[in-house]
């Protein structure tokens, strides 16, 4: 009698459970976010959800956690939520491609925000280009010595961020394809593992210990900078005797610039990506097409273009010098439009 | 009559017996001897300076996890108290990014940092030894919950720009001895101390061999377990606002990793995870062996993408020997 009302009890859940899935996620859109251990994802958060919040859509930010496998069961959550579209910026670009196709299959527009994805077909891309952000990087740096030595020579420490991330490669890629050019100029290269910034710290003593002839260190992240300026204090440079360039726009990294001691940071200029998913984000729920074509998101001349895994809109990448550090365009000056 | 006389091969017995104790020493002077031969400009003072100093942090955290692993148990939770820790002192007096810039003398930014190190460890001892769960779960749910705290803290963001007082600890020397190698030297020496000449640490041991025997000769075990989580808290926090100092602010993933290394040093010092059996001497060896390991990386020009490859397998190699150790002390015997 009582193991027959248990069942009863347990069928009456699972129907109700079976009314109520699939369920209808009004205006909703959600976001997976890669990490919030990253100042940049933290700010991507507020600007998504505050831009298109301002559009009339509620935003739910989903922490990835730094692991594609969360993302992968996030995807299938979402799914289950009927959103009206999915923002994603990816832990691993390649991992995730399942949960996307099957998103997709169900209708649900998916849109790449900041890492580019090029496995699979999505409805849009918005992105910086982090292989752009290592060749801008390079090109500065190039200038740099040119300006110390008279000629494109000298020695950089690279620091990149954790080596397993294809994010921090990408860099590193961009970066070394405009360096190879200039065969004078040395470059080492460590890696601060789980991008922890004690460990770019302790690279750049060492470093700076056993070549005493380091004219320039490149981090990949701003929040790296800041260690690697404490090492420098400590063994008594001054701002400048050992230059520093960092990529992403960290407020950090705009402060170590007025501080003198960082020359350059290149800039993903996350609010004009944030900016160029609202520009489009209407038509791809109602389902339109998009047109190549040029296209200007907070005074950046961007580029829409067809390419083999979607439309992409390519937003450049900026170098924030002590001249335009006050620039409000920059997400680092924490100011959004 | 014949004079009784020790037959001489016993000494030599001895010595062996003495070389297995200190393995992990000779261990670390083998790497240190290697890597000066091989490794370009490694043979300085300042690479030897720089071991020391990078070892402080981990070196604090594994004197306190040492204490709960000798009392029997674990502490999954250091890491995260570190982090928050440093995340904390860096957040009130920090003037830039999520810091508030409070003008508070920064005594009381470490007083708070160590209170906070001493409730958690409170909290994990409470729950250990009041309502006997697992310290491996109490603890690691510590650890993610503390990290948690550590991110809603300064919202994700970081925070730096720490007055020149508090930074000055990390960049101080006295006679060319860093402050912060001369406070690891002091947790050492005083953790030492402790455990080889005041009663706590005796029951330390004897909690960790067998908890029921010491419960029943009248000691309080469970006040002794949790002073263990405590000072374990509080060394780790101590850690942490060091870090703040050294790295002149904080971010929410300050600190990733040290556990595995905090662990890692214990476990080739010779602390038995099983509790009642180790010395804080072979710790500290662990520790600066696995700093060495870390420095020769840095500077041996190696592809980063070996990084972690290089540095489990050099710590599985240093566990191994050092495992070795008790079948050559048996067959010896």
């Amino acid at each position: 009698m009582r193991h027959r009302s248990y069942l009863i009890i347990l069928l009456l859940l699972w129907g109700m459970a079976g009314c109520t899935s699939g369920g209808n996620g009004g205006n909703t859109i959600i976001y997976l976010a890669p990490t919030l251990l990253d100042e940049f994802q933290t700010e991507s958060v507020s600007a998504i959800e505050s831009v298109l919040t301002g559009k009339g859509y509620t935003v739910r930010t989903l922490d990835g956690q730094n692991r594609s496998d969360i993302q992968l069961n996030q995807l299938d959550d979402a799914l289950l939520l009927g959103p009206k579209a999915v923002i994603i910026n990816a832990v691993d670009f390649d991992a995730v491609v399942p949960g996307i196709e099957k998103v997709r299959a169900a209708g649900i527009p998916v849109i790449v925000y900041d890492r580019l994805i090029t496995s699979t077909v999505v409805d849009l891309t918005v992105v910086a280009g982090t292989v752009e952000i290592g060749e801008i990087a390079g090109a500065e740096i190039v200038q740099l010595l040119t300006a110390r030595h008279g000629t494109p020579r000298g020695k950089v420490l690279q620091i990149l961020g954790d080596p397993g991330d294809t994010y921090t490669l990408d860099i590193q890629n961009g970066f070394n394809n405009v360096v190879a050019a200039h065969p004078e100029i040395e470059v080492l290269t460590n890696a601060a593992l789980q991008w922890e910034a004690a460990n770019a710290g302790d690279i750049a003593e060492d470093q700076l210990l056993v070549h005493r002839d380091i004219d320039l260190i490149f981090v990949h992240a701003a929040h790296l900078a800041v260690p690697v300026v404490a090492a420098l204090e400590a063994s008594g440079k001054q701002p400048g005797e050992v230059m520093l360039v960092s990529s992403n726009g960290a407020p950090v990294g705009l402060d170590l610039i007025r501080q003198g001691w960082e020359q350059v940071e290149v800039e993903q200029p996350l609010y004009a990506q944030v900016y160029g998913i609202a520009e489009f984000i209407d038509q791809l729920i109602a389902g339109e097409a998009l047109s190549p074509g040029t296209h200007t998101i907070l005074g950046l001349e961007s580029t829409l273009i067809d390419e083999h895994w979607g439309p992409t809109l390519k937003i450049p990448g900026a170098a924030i010098r002590a001249d335009n550090v006050d620039d409000p365009r920059f997400w680092g000056n924490l100011t959004p439009p | 009559m014949p004079t009784a006389t020790l037959a001489p091969e016993r000494t030599a017995p001895a010595f062996y017996g003495r070389l297995l104790d200190h393995l992990v020493w000779v261990i670390l002077a083998a790497v240190l001897v290697v890597c000066s031969l091989t490794i370009d400009n490694f043979f300085q003072v300042g690479i030897f300076v720089n071991i020391a100093r990078q070892a402080t942090f981990v070196g604090i955290l594994a004197a306190g996890l040492t204490l709960v692993i000798i009392a029997g148990h674990m502490d999954l939770s250091i890491e995260s108290v570190m982090a928050f820790s440093a995340m904390l002192a860096a957040y009130l007096v920090g003037s830039n990014g999520a810091g508030l810039g409070l003008a508070i003398p920064v005594w009381a930014t470490l007083v708070l940092s160590l209170a906070l190190g001493a409730l958690v460890g409170l909290v994990n001892g409470w729950l250990v030894v009041r309502l006997k769960i697992n310290a491996f779960i109490v603890t690691l749910a510590t650890f993610i919950i503390v990290r948690g705290l550590a991110l809603v803290l300064a919202g994700g963001r970081s925070v730096f720009g720490l007055p020149e007082a508090f930074r000055g600890v990390a960049n101080a020397s006295v006679a060319g001895i860093p402050v912060l190698v001369l406070i690891l030297a002091s947790v050492f020496l005083g953790l030492h101390f402790v455990l080889t000449r005041v009663r706590f640490g005796r029951y330390l041991y004897m909690i960790g061999g067998n908890a029921t025997a010491p419960f029943r000769a009248g000691i309080p075990v469970n006040r002794i377990l949790l002073q263990a989580f405590i000072l374990s808290g509080i060394l780790a926090a101590l850690a942490g606002w060091l870090l703040a100092a050294r790295t002149n602010g904080a971010t929410a993933n300050l600190g990733t990793g040290m556990l595995f290394e905090a662990f890692a040093a214990v476990v080739i010092g010779g602390v038995s995870l099983t509790g009642g059996v180790g010395r804080l001497s072979g710790v500290i060896a662990g520790v600066l062996l696995l700093s060495t390991i870390d420095t020769a990386i840095n500077v041996m020009g190696m592809p980063p993408h070996y990084m972690q490859v290089i540095r489990g397998g050099l710590v599985l190699l240093a566990v191994v020997f050092d495992s070795a150790k008790t079948s050559l002390r048996r067959l010896g015997e």
